[in-house]
């Protein structure tokens, strides 16, 4: 039994190397890290900028938050951003200029802050009682994003079209006669994608988390990689067995890609919230997924016997359908 | 012209151009009903208070400076203010003032509000008679509205690549390719046909996307098709060398993942976060998307005038590019 369990590994293997899975995988993970390390984790929103218009040098003391400027037409034109706030002193009494961004609060608070910023009280030091810097932060979270993101959506695509083209090749038309067990055909292919993403994870993680950040919360993020995985996976075998050809089934993977992950990364990024997001099994997942990264408390018994029951539920419907499909190739 | 009425009723029967035909325009339609109101609230300063903590005095004033949150205890406010995904700044009673806190994993703007905001609260009661020139919000002001609705046309534009490369893969697996061979017809028109059906397809979405949720006047409207014929020549170019490299449907699925990538995050970022006269931002050029984005934006934001630019550049990557193909033809012969 060993022996053919071995035997299908070795053949999923090299059906995952002509596919060129491994290449893909490997390219998508150089396109997120360099995304991550040169542009992601350098974005951020600088305070309003308050340009200064002092052509007879009536302001001694200039803030740090100020920027001078000699010319008036310059000045104009450095606060047409609707961001920035601009002081003039040339007749004398400071006269404030801006452009409305058309949110209320936000332009009071520009003009407050520019006051604050002329008569040098813009100081003070707030008390910080996060663990995480900014770049930590933004590191974390955006790799959280894309490991759920390639799990979800590219994972479910890599299973699919291996097993189309098994299917065009008539090995399952094949396997009907063979002496081996139905679900070993599921389960070495489950096998197989999982450790290959339980190793893209770990890559992916330690490459932008740093080595020992990355080493201390990867024993967490490898438990929810490997509940993604296995449920994208076997949603994966589902589909592509059910559906009659590729087409089709890429048409629904775009949906799932648009309609499913898209609600959950809003509502994860945004902190918007909506009510109905707990009825969404996929936020749950991505929730997970993302406190493992922040080192957050695991999610509790209820969440773990939900994933294990799901994904026994999936493995059973998975393998109805391949016996199923089977009987129709004859 | 008849071979194209065949092709375009071949595209017809292809859900997936179909979906990739309606997602833009379904885009827009949602767009368009999700008023500018919900996208301001992300962009305000937001404050968290404890209940029956702040006086109604200070309340009111942290509220006319930004978005007030109130928690039951101080434990749940500081999860809130701890939640990464949140921006939020702890506001707490001190003495006669405030006092503030934060996770200190915030944007800058943040960090200096929440630093700086104590003390300017202890300034607030002095009325600096200073003059104000406010100018008003020049046109309907929607920020980041205009930024989805320009990169959902990009989108659509540059999703036409997915009409003709979806096209020719089909052919080529279903061996209609090989039979393509036999017919009289010559290679020139064959290319055209398929020109045509990812510029059709990348245009009239394109368009439909832009009639539902751009509100221009007529003049804008000229420049604006300029535009859109430019870069959906230029999808559909794409779509011909994506149909020609690869293979099978699941590598011109990868391609096209790729393309559209490439294509929309780059002029994004380099919108967003890089100065418009430096070297990095002129390299941005490059991408033919980067052209259409610059375009679209100043279009949207009433810089009809500066249109000439992206024109040329969208001009040289569409000869460029046409060019380009003819060589790999005659290479690959």
């Amino acid at each position: 039994m060993w022996r053919g369990f071995i035997h299908f590994l070795k053949k999923d293997f090299r059906l995952m190397l002509s596919g060129k899975f491994f290449i893909l995988a490997f390219a998508s993970l150089i396109l997120y890290s360099c995304y991550i390390n040169f542009i992601y984790v350098n974005m951020d929103q600088e305070i309003y900028p308050v340009y200064l218009y002092d052509p007879q040098g009536r302001q001694a003391a200039v803030s740090k938050y100020m920027i001078p400027l000699d010319d008036r037409e310059d000045f104009e034109k450095a606060c047409a951003d609707q961001y920035s706030v601009g002081i003039d002193l040339s007749s004398g009494k400071p006269e404030l200029y801006m452009l409305a961004s058309g949110i209320d609060t936000i332009d009071n608070y520009r003009i407050i802050w520019a006051e604050a910023v002329l008569n040098g009280t813009a100081e003070g030091h707030a008390d910080v009682i996060g663990t995480n810097s900014k770049e930590m932060k933004s590191r974390r979270e955006i790799t959280a994003e894309f490991l759920f993101f390639e799990l979800s959506a590219v994972g479910f695509l890599g299973l699919a079209s291996m097993l189309f083209k098994e299917k065009q090749m008539g090995v399952i038309r094949v396997h009907g006669i063979l002496p081996a067990s139905r679900a070993m055909f599921i389960l070495s292919k489950l096998f197989l994608f999982l450790l290959s993403d339980l190793i893209f994870a770990a890559l992916l993680t330690v490459w932008n988390l740093g080595l020992w950040h990355g080493i201390a919360v990867l024993p967490a993020v490898s438990v929810q990689t490997g509940i993604v995985s296995l449920m994208m996976a076997l949603t994966g075998f589902l589909c592509a067995v059910r559906l009659p050809d590729f087409k089709q089934f890429s048409l629904f993977y775009l949906v799932i890609a648009v309609f499913v992950t898209t609600p959950v990364f809003l509502a994860g990024q945004t902190g918007v919230s909506w009510g109905w997001i707990v009825y969404h099994p996929m936020y749950h997942l991505f929730a997970a997924m993302k406190g493992a990264y922040f080192s957050e408390p695991m999610p509790g018994l209820p969440y773990y016997a939900a994933c294990f029951g799901a994904i026994i539920l999936l493995f059973l419907l998975a393998h109805r359908a391949f016996i199923r499909e089977m009987a129709k190739e004859g | 012209m008849k071979g194209l009425k065949y092709q375009l009723k071949n595209i017809r029967r292809d859900k997936m151009c179909i979906l990739t035909f309606l997602l833009p325009v379904l885009a827009g339609i949602a767009l368009n009903m999700l008023s500018g109101v919900s996208f301001r609230s992300i962009s305000e300063t937001s404050f968290g208070i404890v209940q029956d903590n702040l006086s109604d005095e200070t309340a009111a004033w942290l509220q006319s400076n930004g978005c007030v949150t109130q928690y039951e205890t101080r434990g749940e406010l500081e999860e809130a203010v701890n939640n990464p995904s949140t921006q939020m700044i702890g506001v707490l009673q001190a003495d006669d003032g405030i006092r503030t806190f934060l996770s200190g994993d915030e944007l800058q703007v943040n960090k200096v509000i929440a630093d700086t905001l104590p003390r300017i609260y202890e300034d607030r009661a002095a009325e600096y008679a200073y003059d104000k020139t406010i100018a008003p919000v020049s046109d309907e002001n929607e920020g980041l509205k205009s930024l989805l609705v320009v990169i959902t046309l990009v989108t659509a534009m540059f999703m036409g690549c997915t009409f003709n490369a979806m096209n020719i893969i089909g052919e080529k697996e279903d061996g209609v390719a090989l039979i393509h061979r036999i017919l009289p017809m010559t290679a020139q028109s064959y290319m055209i046909q398929k020109i045509m059906i990812g510029f059709i397809g990348s245009a009239a979405s394109t368009v439909i996307t832009a009639f539902i949720c751009v509100r221009t006047d007529f003049l804008q409207t000229l420049p604006l098709l300029g535009i859109i014929t430019l870069s959906a020549y230029i999808a559909a170019l794409m779509g011909l060398f994506i149909g020609r490299f690869s293979e099978g449907l699941m590598t011109g699925i990868a391609c096209i993942k790729v393309i559209m990538i490439l294509f929309i995050a780059p002029p994004v970022f380099f919108y967003l976060a890089v100065p418009k006269d430096s070297i990095m931002f002129g390299l941005s050029y490059v991408l033919p998307s980067g052209a259409t984005f610059y375009g679209l934006m100043d279009l949207l934001n009433g810089y009809a005038d500066k249109m000439w630019f992206p024109f040329l550049i969208l001009f040289l990557h569409a000869v460029f590019w046409s060019i380009a193909y003819r060589f790999l033809r005659r290479w690959r012969k």
